[in-house]
């Protein structure tokens, strides 16, 4: 029988280094697309997941044996997406500021076809110019609902924020988007 | 009643990103079907919603295999495990610099004994040798210290890149993969020390974004097989390339060595 994720975290609170590959194996995909959703850029994308499992590591001691671990994934891997954007926008304030958007990465699907890659990639900037302006949680929660599907509670529950103040980000960044997708259709 | 509006304006965003629970749900459409200023802004917000699932990010899936996220992941452990903490390097270099003192000392000791009367104070023939040095020196000591540790780290990357962009041998004759033993062991051994590299003030704000650049490279480079597909080798180099990485180790490394 496979370990659960609880007994992988146990392993790795003891320093079982070896406990994190299956955990590596089964979150990194959702943690890579939180990341993406939330940091527009691939290389990011990947590095906060790098951190969001070392982080894990060296703080798999201080996890609370009666949480889900999901959650706690989540909630590291949007506190790492939120520094390096933060990291990267201090740096190329200057010269390239990340709120213009660096698009010269894709964020392509293989199997799109090319016109629906092209208006992907429109919307994508789009979605990023309207979670711009968004303080960094409401563009989490924006970012949880809208690519993960995830519940108001499960959403309140991985960001450690009360159930109101999701609803209101969530309300905040949809209206946001409407105002900026406004006129553009699928 | 504007008040209550602006409350089902809330639950009508919500119920548009299909995020309302159950209860609310049935409460907020049984509104928007006797409103129609809520049932205009539920349909203009559907259709936005829908245009942003067309968002490819949501939809993609990791650039590398999770075999070289665990390589990377483990390279970082490692490289934490070797970097003492700070207050731990402080107390290794001042323990360092007392070594030296001793060693000074030592030296004064073996010397033939000046005149009594002209000597600092000696007792039983051992010269007891006053090494005053202010934190201030201290610490300016320890910042140049720090940029040639860095400098050196920098043009010894810069070693590695330059091999990794110029024209690796091949390892297999039948396939395009590449030898990148030497390099891999490298980067490695170079992400460890980078941890160790402890700039602070204005030098770790110039050097900073330059030193971020070149550890994210040397992690993809530390984390190719030793026989390396070649196209992988050649993304590296062309992210070298893009951000003019080697011009911008060549400069960082004289600002820092002076």
């Amino acid at each position: 029988m496979e370990p659960s994720d609880r007994d992988l975290m146990a392993r790795l609170a003891a320093g079982d280094k070896g406990a994190l590959d299956p955990l590596m194996e089964r979150h990194h995909r959702r943690l890579y697309r939180i990341a993406l959703g939330y940091l527009r850029d691939p290389d990011l994308a990947l590095d906060a997941v790098q951190e969001t499992f070392v982080k894990a590591f060296q703080n798999a001691s201080r996890w609370d044996a009666r949480a889900e671990v999901a959650p706690w994934l989540v909630r590291i891997a949007v506190n790492q997406s939120i520094d390096q954007y933060r990291r990267v926008r201090r740096r190329r304030t200057a010269e390239e500021p990340l709120a213009e958007g660096d698009h010269s990465k894709t964020l392509a699907v293989e199997d799109a076809a090319p016109d629906r890659r092209l208006l992907g990639r429109e919307i994508g900037e789009r979605i990023q110019a309207a979670l711009l302006g968004l303080p960094d949680r409401q563009r989490a929660v924006f970012v949880l609902r809208h690519c993960e599907e995830m519940t108001l509670e499960e959403i309140a529950d991985s960001l450690q924020m009360n159930l109101g103040t999701v609803k209101s980000a969530l309300h905040r960044a949809v209206r946001r988007l409407r105002e900026t997708l406004e006129g553009v259709r699928a | 009643m504007r008040w209550l509006h602006g409350r089902w304006r809330r639950d009508v965003s919500l119920l548009a990103a299909g995020a309302l629970p159950a209860a609310e749900r049935a409460a907020a459409e049984r509104h928007a079907a006797a409103c129609a200023a809520c049932a205009a802004d539920l349909a203009a917000l559907r259709s936005t919603l829908a245009v942003a699932a067309v968002d490819e990010a949501c939809a993609a899936e990791p650039p590398i295999a999770v075999e070289w996220l665990r390589a990377r992941v483990q390279a970082r452990l490692d490289a934490a495990a070797a970097a003492p903490p700070r207050r731990a390097r402080r107390a290794a270099w001042v323990a360092g610099l007392a070594a030296a003192a001793a060693v000074v000392a030592a030296t004064i000791v073996s010397r033939p004994a000046p005149p009594p009367a002209a000597g600092p104070a000696v007792a039983d023939g051992v010269v007891e040798p006053e090494i005053a040095v202010s934190d201030e020196a201290l610490e300016r000591m320890e910042r140049t210290m720090a940029r040639e540790r860095t400098a050196r780290y920098l043009d010894e990357a810069q070693d590695v890149l330059v091999t990794v962009s110029g024209a690796p041998r091949r390892c297999d004759r039948k396939t395009q993969h590449v030898d990148m033993g030497d390099e891999t062991r490298r980067s490695r051994e170079l992400l460890a020390r980078r941890a160790r590299l402890d700039l602070d003030g204005s030098a770790a704000l110039t050097a900073g974004p330059v030193l971020d650049d070149v550890e994210k490279v040397l992690r993809e480079v530390a984390s190719l097989e030793n026989c390396a597909r070649r196209r992988d080798v050649e993304a590296i180099h062309r992210h070298v390339e893009r951000e003019r990485l080697l011009m911008k180790m060549e400069l960082m490394t004289r600002e820092l060595a002076g």
